[in-house]
């Protein structure tokens, strides 16, 4: 691709809806968001959260309300989509049912008047990279679900866009084949280095794709970052407990060090190494992850009860108390360990790193 | 779309609009006064309470007809030929000139009738009043409560029966508690359309009633025809409007009230035989039978008579009915296929742009413009002809003896079909067909030319057919438009029969029949091969 990958720039961007009965609902709030060149930045969130909007308003079929889009140096929010040069790939896939998987590829390139020859050399080119090629003649309804998605690429790549769209594009499909899809959906993105918006709400697909993840929620982006920025470092309770399981510890710190702090959890000591900039006496909550929790007979630790175990095989994923508190504790290669059955005591050992502490107010 | 206002009022709005003035206007001056006496003429009273009478009849006795044929169909196991022979009996009413089963009765329950006189040796019997036209409007118009009710009962999915029959119900119990509440707005439905049909029904009293049973459509025609009083006319085809107008906004109510009936979805692999007993299935296809058998007794009848010297009296075989009507009735054949061959593409187009317009647009008036476009539809035929009469037989739009008003009135008359099937095959398209064609660049126009185009290709070929259909069988409308330049096959019809030249009327009827069933077949099969798979530049690709 000799162009250079571009930049997308939301500044304020906003989209209120007149509703009938409950007056204006505000879609998406005043977002401002930067989406690298050549990178694949998901939208991820709850359906409801403004993921969707975001990109139609970026594809060019919903006027925002307020608020601009830039395409590197180009302002675009009042250019029509079909001169915004972007590939969009649709949740229900929006194939063409009257033409073949073939027109369906040429279509964006017969509408740009590319000459014959060309046009067919690109379409193969494009069924070829989708893992296609031989199904030219087909029509779109001798396709399965997951050979649909692939024309669809295909038709979008096809016109070489400048930014790639994906509007929840393997929800209709089954488990097996979304993993798969997936893969290919990033490995092609990383060959093409097409600047790429993809919206989802499965926060395993997002984390397998993405260069960067922007949570959002109620309009908003919530936080932004790689996987493992928001996985290890959430800024709030909300992403923390929308990626991943979390159990959320209210304590108090009792001492402040260099890069670590002992924290005060109904009685028991904690040390923990923290960036944190704390000071004593200060409400924290910890967020500690499942995995992070470690499950003993006996020593230091808080005195737990199991109340249910369920054995995933890999994994054992178990539901403690102690006292008010709940824990949930995922074991891997539980065999290997020990399992425990509902209504064992045990001691619950809290880990001494990789815990995020948010200020509680 | 300005232009489309404009017709839409002069070919709909307009001439509704002078009718009512002429009624209730004395001199230049507003006066109910003779709508009132109109209304206290006790002829009159006659006249609407017969045709309520009938509509109900008809209404009811066409819609059971109609469910024991949809039901038995769906769910009764017919075998292929069954289903064949029954097919062909509820099409052959659909596309038939109006006074086919009128003329089938004559010649099988007349003075001289096959039945009557042949079989039964009944030397006088009297064929004319309420009974035969009852039968004749059943039995042509119950194949429309057949086709509202069939799909109905096949997206009911016998998975919802089979599970109330494993809750322990019998099948009967069964088809009272579950099935028959299902259909039940489309059992409403169906009976709106036949009551409407019957109301509007011309043709079939006109011949079959007699002077015993007048109805408003028939007593209106001679007030005009015979008469020659315009107003009287006018006045009584009013009063078909308060039934029409209920009947239509009832029906407007069903429909927005959408059934539940589709939520069930799918229709399971039927072939099962489990929702009626031996003796209900032995009774169901019996009955159909029945109806179907006499409807193609009918049929060949009609055939017979045209290649027979006089039905009943000469049974010597001739082609001179034929001879007579590509001869002398050759004006009318050739006037009927230039009107209809040009009202075709027009119903077509019509039906398409404002099904789109309509369907997939917004603009202020859009609700409007589909109330307007449904109204000529809505209504008898025989208000809307006297109010074409009306209109346009002076200035500013003297159109009166042309083909042009002819032509007009099928169009904006028999498009709603077009216009309705357009609007529902877009409901089936998800605007992301737009959006995506959009997204690869296309702008609006190549976006409706290149994706919607195609896809609403078979409302445009509905409406195509069923402009042409009506306009070579119509005739309560535009039996008040026709003149000496230009008329129609069914006005010659209808003056064979008065002539009690039934030979030539017969054989007028089988033409249209053998027309009707040939353009039918054409556009059915100029839809398949511009719908097929377009492959030629495909193969080049792979």
């Amino acid at each position: 691709m000799a162009t250079q990958p571009l930049g997308i720039r939301l500044e304020a961007l906003s989209a209120v809806f007149r509703h009938e009965r409950r007056g204006d609902v505000t879609a998406v709030d005043k977002l401002d968001l930067d989406i690298r060149p050549g990178e694949l930045l998901t939208l991820l969130g709850a359906s409801g959260c403004g993921k969707t909007t975001t990109l139609r308003m970026i594809a060019g079929f919903q006027p925002p309300s307020s608020g601009r889009i830039r395409f590197g140096e180009q302002d675009v929010t009042d250019l029509p989509a079909n001169r915004r040069d972007i590939g969009f790939v649709f949740q229900n896939y929006a194939l063409f049912p009257h033409l073949s998987v073939f027109e369906n590829v040429a279509y964006g390139l017969r509408v740009k008047g590319i000459g014959h020859d060309e046009i067919v050399r690109r379409v193969g080119e494009g069924l070829e990279q989708v893992g296609l090629s031989g199904f030219g003649e087909r029509m779109i309804t001798e396709l399965s679900g997951g050979q649909q998605q692939r024309v669809a690429l295909a038709r979008a790549i096809a016109i070489r866009p400048r930014v790639l769209l994906f509007d929840e594009p393997l929800s209709n499909l089954d488990a097996k084949l979304r993993v798969q899809m997936r893969g290919e959906i990033a490995r092609l993105q990383r060959e093409l280095a097409i600047t790429t918006v993809y919206v989802t709400h499965d926060q395993e697909e997002a984390m397998a794709i993405s260069h960067r993840i922007a949570i959002m929620s109620e309009g908003r982006i919530a936080q932004i970052g790689t996987a493992e920025d928001l996985y290890q470092r959430p800024v709030s309770a909300f992403v923390a407990g929308f990626l991943g399981g979390a159990n959320l510890v209210d304590c108090t710190v009792r001492e402040v060090g260099a890069g670590s702090a002992v924290l005060d959890v109904d009685g028991l000591r904690w040390s923990l190494e923290t960036p944190a900039t704390l000071s004593r006496g200060q409400r924290v909550r910890a967020v500690v992850r499942p995995e992070a929790l470690e499950l003993a007979r006996d020593g230091d630790g808080l005195a737990c009860q199991i109340e249910s175990m369920v054995y995933l095989g890999a994994r054992a994923e178990y539901l403690i108390r102690s006292g008010e508190r709940c824990f949930q504790v995922v074991v891997s290669n539980p065999v290997s360990n020990r399992l425990f059955q509902s209504g064992e005591a045990v001691v619950l050992r809290l880990p001494g790193r990789n815990v995020a502490l948010l200020a509680q107010h | 779309m300005l232009a489309l206002w404009a017709l839409m009022l002069l070919f709909i709005i307009y001439p509704l609009g002078a009718l009512l003035l002429r009624t209730v206007f004395e001199d230049g001056s507003f006066s109910a006064a003779p709508l009132l006496a109109a209304v206290q003429n006790p002829n009159n009273l006659r006249a609407l309470r017969n045709s309520l009478v009938l509509a109900l009849m008809v209404g009811f006795a066409g819609t059971l007809v109609g469910l024991v044929f949809a039901f038995t169909v769906e769910r009764a196991g017919l075998g292929r030929r069954a289903a064949k022979l029954i097919d062909l009996a509820t099409f052959l009413p659909l596309i038939s000139p109006p006074f086919t089963t009128s003329i089938a009765f004559v010649f099988s329950f007349g003075p001289r009738g096959l039945i009557t006189y042949d079989l039964l040796g009944i030397g006088n019997a009297k064929v004319y009043g309420f009974t035969s036209t009852f039968a004749a409007e059943t039995f042509t118009y119950f194949p429309i409560a057949y086709l509202a009710l069939r799909p109905m009962i096949a997206s009911i999915g016998t998975s919802l029966e089979e599970a109330a029959f494993s809750l322990g119900g019998s099948r009967w119990h069964i088809f009272r508690t579950v099935t028959l509440p299902l259909i039940l707005p489309g059992l409403a439905n169906a009976f709106l359309l036949l009551f409407g049909c019957s109301l509007a029904d011309f043709a079939t009293p006109l011949i079959l009633s007699g002077s015993d049973f007048p109805v408003l459509p028939t007593e209106a025609y001679l007030q005009i025809t015979g008469l020659f009083d315009l107003k009287s006319g006018a006045i009584l085809s009013l009063l078909l409007l308060a039934p029409a107008g209920v009947v239509y906004y009832a029906q407007e109510r069903l429909v927005a009230g959408r059934s539940y009936v589709t939520v069930t979805g799918k229709a399971a692999a039927s072939g099962k035989l489990d929702s009626v007993s031996h003796a209900a299935r032995f009774g169901l296809i019996a009955l159909c039978l029945f109806v179907t058998v006499a409807i193609l007794y009918f049929y060949a009848l009609l055939f017979c008579a045209s290649i027979v010297m006089a039905f009943g009296a000469n049974h010597t075989l001739t082609l001179a009915h034929y001879h007579v009507i590509f001869t002398e009735g050759l004006p009318a054949i050739r006037q009927t296929l230039i009107i209809a061959l040009i009202g075709m593409p027009l119903g077509g187009l019509y039906g398409i742009v404002v099904g789109y317009l309509v369907g997939r647009t917004r603009f202020t008036g859009r609700r409007a413009m589909e109330l307007i476009s449904m109204l000529n539809y809505a209504l008898p035929g025989t208000i809307v002809g006297i109010a074409y009469l009306l209109a346009f037989n002076d200035k500013p739009f003297a159109l009166t003896g042309t083909a042009l008003i002819i032509v007009a009135c099928y169009v904006f008359r028999y498009s709603p079909t077009g216009i309705r099937t357009t609007i529902a095959l877009l409901q089936q398209i998800d605007r992301s067909m737009e959006e995506a064609s959009t997204s690869l660049g296309a702008n609006r126009f190549t976006t409706f030319r290149r994706v919607m185009l195609p896809l609403i290709l078979p409302a445009f070929f509905a409406g195509l057919g069923v402009v042409f259909i009506r306009s070579m069988t119509a005739i309560s409308a535009t039996i008040f438009l026709v003149s000496i330049d230009w008329t129609l096959i069914t006005v010659k019809i209808l003056e064979n029969m008065t002539e009690v030249a039934l030979g030539p009327a017969a054989a007028f009827s089988v033409f249209v029949i053998v027309v009707v069933l040939a353009v039918s077949g054409l556009l059915n099969g100029a839809l398949r091969y511009l719908t097929a798979p377009n492959l030629r530049v495909s193969k080049i690709g792979t």
